[in-house]
């Protein structure tokens, strides 16, 4: 990470955190200080989590260390469940589960500055832009089951677009986690609002959560909807009613 | 068991510590618990015993015509990713004067569809066990499903669905048979 590069329009150059103990300077290999309010963090991250910035910027030896341990979690639930982890279909499952999870996760160590990547234009345009079935894919932090869904985001410029496929990439970048659907949902809206600075955004999810189909109640068929509203698509009932009826099939 | 789900709510706690989650905020506190369970209850199937499930649901009927039960859905572990994949059995089979209580079929499917699978094996296994309890004269098991571990990561294709099916006794020697069950299984 090259951390004196133009970061944009709203974060800071992020300094090599130093903390005091005592008298002494401790230097950080990361930086320490952070927003966690702000759908940006200091150092471009978006909520991340305790251990993200650990795993952002560790060494080789250690990555390689933590998808050993990830290796061995999945062995023992293969033992636990009585399954024979030394049979042919089995024997590569525990490093190509961990390779899994670390994927299904990758979400929390993605800086929305670079995914942006510096694709807003100033644009005269006022009236709606609606990116809809996105597909996103996310692991339930419940039961760490995936549930898969659509995304429909849309939003009302306020002389700022920004790049059509960056609306799908940070639906992506919140969907690897471990989530919650209405706060998939949320977070994209909040950070659209923030970078964009929109008259109005609004996103809607419908998903179908394996955890109560595949198991539980095992419905199959059931789907969750959740949106959230900001701007003038929360004031405005004639605005909603637009995006909704356009994001219909 | 309670020795089991703690081993592996151990192991999930890892898996939570690994990715750089805290595993003490609210969401994620009693996850370890709960994955647990979730495994054990997808890996069920290991345990279920045919002769339990078919209870004694062999009925003597006069009766040589197809049986076809369709559109069952069943939800697996796809063994080399423990990543679901989800999709739809249709089982038909010609009796030789037994018949098997219609349910029979879809709980077989669902003993068979709760361990750590690979979708070819799954419907072979479904096929065999009916060949072995009822002897029909023919047995067809058609599977259609959609693997999460090739939508969700890897090449990343949603819509992508995967068809495998396992052809016995009359189903596989008379091609008009196979025909006409393969007509009927469609929507």
């Amino acid at each position: 990470m090259d951390f004196t590069q133009e970061t944009g329009y709203y974060a800071p150059i992020p300094q090599k955190a130093t903390s005091s103990t005592n008298g002494l300077i401790i230097s950080h290999p990361y930086p320490l200080a952070s927003r966690s309010d702000s759908p940006i963090d200091i150092d471009g991250l978006s909520w991340p989590s305790i251990g993200t910035k650990q795993r952002l910027y560790e060494t080789k030896e250690q990555k390689e260390e933590r998808i050993k341990k990830l290796t061995e979690a999945v062995k023992t639930i293969i033992e636990c469940i009585g399954e024979d982890p030394k049979r042919q279909g089995l024997f590569k499952t525990p490093e190509r589960c961990a390779q899994s999870f670390m994927f299904f996760s990758k979400g929390y160590e993605e800086s929305i500055e670079q995914i942006i990547n510096d694709a807003i234009f100033e644009e005269d345009h006022d009236e709606m832009v609606i990116v809809k079935n996105i597909d996103v894919f996310s692991l339930c932090e419940h039961h760490l089951v995936p549930f898969t869904g659509k995304i429909s985001i849309g939003y009302i410029p306020n002389r700022r677009v920004l790049g059509l496929s960056k609306l799908a990439r940070i639906a992506e970048t919140f969907s690897r986690r471990f989530q919650l659907q209405e706060r998939l949902t949320k977070q994209i809206a909040v950070t659209l609002q923030e970078i964009l600075r929109p008259q109005g955004v609004a996103v809607v999810m419908e998903a179908t959560h394996l955890c109560m189909v595949a198991r539980g109640v095992q419905k199959p068929g059931s789907s969750t909807t959740t949106s959230v509203m900001l701007g003038g698509f929360r004031e405005q009932a004639n605005i909603r009613e637009e995006f909704l009826s356009l994001i219909k099939n | 068991m309670e020795e089991r789900i703690k081993k592996i709510s151990e192991a999930v706690k890892t898996i939570i510590e690994c990715i750089g989650e805290d595993p003490k905020r609210q969401g994620l506190l009693k996850t370890p618990d709960r994955c647990a369970q979730s495994f054990m209850f997808f890996s069920k199937g290991y345990e279920e015993s045919i002769e339990q499930i078919i209870n004694d649901a062999i009925f003597e009927e006069d009766h040589d015509e197809m049986v076809i039960v369709k559109n069952i859905d069943v939800f697996s572990l796809c063994e080399h990713h423990l990543v679901p994949f989800t999709g739809k059995i249709s089982i038909g089979y010609i009796p030789n004067r037994r018949v098997l209580g219609l349910s029979k079929l879809a709980r077989i499917a669902e003993m068979f569809s709760r361990r750590l699978q690979l979708q070819e094996r799954l419907t072979k296994q479904i096929a065999v066990a009916l060949q072995e309890i009822l002897k029909p004269q023919g047995v067809a098991v058609v599977m259609e499903a959609t693997h999460l571990c090739m939508v969700m990561r890897g090449v990343q294709k949603p819509g992508s669905t995967t068809t495998t099916s396992v052809m016995l006794g009359v189903f596989r020697e008379q091609a008009k048979t196979r025909e006409e069950f393969l007509t009927l299984i469609k929507n």
